[in-house]
């Protein structure tokens, strides 16, 4: 009796599995199926064109006719002045750019938490708005500003601390400033909005103890808003550093890469190579890996160094 | 000296008066507890005191001095908040020695403060972590090691229990009463908790809509309430409220009669009151006799009983209104559905339509 339970118990096991495999492969099926538009897009439009570049890398030659070269555009890149001259621009904006832009973002955000600060609506809206302006639009502006008879020249020579008006495009100096002020006033308030919906997520009471504790205000930034804002600022120096090292509108449309490659960044000579020069796509994709493991290597320098070491 | 005085406190917020003209004293190494229930405006009054909130006119007085415009780090006080308020990227030990290093204190007297305090408070083998490894209990108790370690004159509590499971508070209650015998300072607490108040306080202070409504000793208060609303809020389960008329008065004598208990009458030795004036009576579960024993007998029907063990109440109505009743015996008494009371004239209170006692 036992036994004959047993039996049929297990026959019934059996059958139950069968089922639950068919049920779980029917539901693997429709699961995929599910996904499968989405997939078909990101491999037309993702993973073929990265792969795609990654093979044309390693090819030479002028426009369609090209041929495999092995490691030719390689050791081209390390023979070339202009692809010097733009990864030096690119990691000079990068250093100097970054580290000021998210400062005055930090800065901006503690300023306009503060809950007593008169017009603070204003100031954040004022502050957000450059980057949702419209790019072309800001840049003409920026443009004019500084033209050689523009206002920033006017303004600098009406408070007497310019004897003669600033080349500020045609000058390889200033030219490198304006790039470095329009990004970071576009970008500026946008890092800003993070570190503010962080900053609103800190118990007020936080501070009220450390104001109570004669905690001076210089070390409530410091040592209690800065490292529990760490991950968020993990995050927008990562996002930032990609964006500056993909740095292509502003210098395309202020200075055109000029004065003499002064301000020419990796992305523009990318273009310049592809589109403007005859074209040689095989060179513009292995500058374009250049990018690629320069954000790759960056970001896991950040990710080290903000690494909790408590753990 | 370490008191604290405030005269004429008041506070506003734009055109709103949330504290109207608060006077206490608290004494040098009192425990005081402000209670009320929530929007009395207690925490607003100790984030006052603390000067986290301005004083919009008033005096307040720490250790003798004018405070009002003394930067809250300067005014001799710590604060305990309901948040524990840690700084979630530092350590234990680092929490409770931050302030000093903007103090000046040097590192080894630092380190020798914060392991005095962690003794204290039995933290001696938390040190190293932080605080998120740590139990609401152990949080809360590093909050107070952080005040401690300022070494204050006074001590500001914001409901620092009440983030904390029952068996927790009860346990922590009796911490902070042995914490106030061993550091022998002034206390200021907040809590919406009669309990908590009545087991801590020497001074319990009762406040609703910004105005001191009693201050006293807690058994003061319990026995002696100045209006129906402290009578209500002190003691638990809340005092027991009956609707009354004044029939007849003499000297000496007042004499009531229970609209919802069939005009039973009861004479209380009281010289206030007008015949005819409508009144409350203020019974406390806890004070009701057997039936015969004296005063007023009243019937009641039983709706639920709660057997405690040592104790039981009974909640019970008549007329509409109602009552709970403490019972020593009630286990006896189960399945019955109505039993009789006596109102002892000497252990019941009575309020005018105003809510105030009449004597």
């Amino acid at each position: 009796m036992v036994a004959e339970v047993e039996t049929s118990g297990s026959m019934q096991d059996r059958r139950r599995g069968g089922a639950a495999s068919n049920l779980a492969r029917s539901e693997q099926i429709n699961g995929w199926l599910f996904i499968m538009p989405a997939l078909v897009l990101l491999g037309i439009f993702m993973v073929y064109p990265i792969l795609w570049s990654l093979w044309m890398s390693f090819q030479v030659g002028r426009g369609m006719n090209f041929s495999f070269g092995g490691f030719a555009n390689i050791i081209r890149l390390t023979q070339d002045p202009v692809f010097i001259r733009a990864l030096s621009n690119t990691l000079l904006f990068l250093a100097v750019q970054v580290p000021i832009m998210l400062m005055l973002a930090l800065l901006f955000a503690s300023a306009l938490n503060d809950s007593k600060l008169w017009g603070r609506g204003f100031f954040r809206t004022a502050i957000f708005l450059p980057c949702v302006t419209s790019l072309v639009a800001y840049s003409v502006i920026f443009k004019s500003i500084f033209a050689l008879d523009g206002i920033a020249n006017q303004a600098l020579l009406a408070l007497q601390l310019i004897e003669n008006p600033i080349n500020w495009l045609s000058d390889p100096f200033w030219a490198r400033v304006v790039v470095i002020s329009a990004i970071t006033w576009r970008w500026t308030g946008y890092n800003m909005i993070f570190y503010l919906a962080a900053m609103q997520n800190i118990d007020r009471s936080i501070y009220e103890a450390a104001k109570i504790d004669g905690v001076p205000t210089w070390a409530r930034f410091w040592f209690i808003t800065v490292p529990m804002l760490k991950p968020v600022i993990l995050f927008t120096a990562v996002t930032s550093t990609i964006g500056t090292l993909q740095l292509f509108d502003e210098v395309n449309l202020l200075t055109n890469g000029g004065p003499s490659d002064a301000t020419l960044t990796l992305s523009l000579y990318i273009y310049n190579l592809s589109f403007r020069f005859m074209p040689s796509f095989g060179y513009a994709a292995t500058v374009s890996y250049v990018i690629v493991i320069l954000v790759g290597v960056l970001s896991l320098i950040q990710f080290l160094i903000a690494r909790d070491r408590r753990r | 000296m370490s008191s604290v005085k405030l005269r004429d406190v008041r506070k506003s917020f734009g055109h709103v008066e949330v504290i109207k003209g608060v006077d206490l004293d608290i004494e040098d190494k009192e425990f005081v507890v402000f209670v009320g229930p929530s929007g009395c405006g207690k925490t607003t009054l100790l984030r006052m005191i603390a000067g986290l909130e301005t004083i919009t006119a008033g005096n307040l007085d720490i250790g003798g001095e004018r405070m009002n415009e003394v930067d809250p780090s300067k005014r001799g006080i710590a604060m305990v908040f309901q948040s524990y308020a840690l700084y979630p990227h530092m350590t234990v030990r680092e929490n409770m020695g931050f302030a000093l290093r903007f103090a000046r204190v040097p590192k080894d007297e630092i380190a020798r403060q914060v392991n005095e305090a962690a003794r204290i408070l039995a933290l001696d083998p938390l040190l190293d972590r932080y605080p998120k490894q740590l139990s609401g209990g152990q949080r809360q108790r590093v909050a107070i090691g952080r005040a401690i370690v300022r070494d204050p004159e006074v001590f500001l509590f914001d409901e620092p229990l009440s983030n904390l499971d029952a068996e927790l508070r009860v346990h922590m209650r009796i911490e902070l009463a042995r914490l106030h015998k061993e550091l022998k300072t002034t206390i200021v607490y907040v809590t919406h908790d009669q309990v908590e108040a009545m087991t801590l306080a020497d001074k319990i202070v009762v406040m609703r809509d910004g105005i001191i409504e009693q201050a006293g000793r807690p058994l003061d208060l319990y026995d002696d309430p100045a209006n129906q609303f402290v009578a209500g809020f002190i003691g638990s389960p809340k005092m027991n409220f009956l609707a009354a008329t004044i029939v007849e008065k003499a000297a000496g004598n007042v004499t009531l009669e229970l609209a919802n208990h069939g005009r039973a009458r009861l004479t209380l030795p009281l010289t206030g009151g007008t015949v005819g004036e409508a009144v409350t009576l203020g019974v406390r579960a806890e004070h009701f006799g057997e039936a015969g024993a004296g005063g007023a007998d009243i019937s009641l029907d039983i709706d639920v009983a709660e057997h405690l063990g040592s104790t039981s109440y009974v909640y019970a109505s008549a007329g509409g209104e109602a009552l709970v009743v403490e019972r020593e015996e009630s286990r006896h008494e189960n399945g019955r559905s109505h039993i009789v009371v006596s109102i002892d004239p000497e252990r019941a209170y009575l309020f005018d339509s105003q809510g105030q006692r009449i004597r």
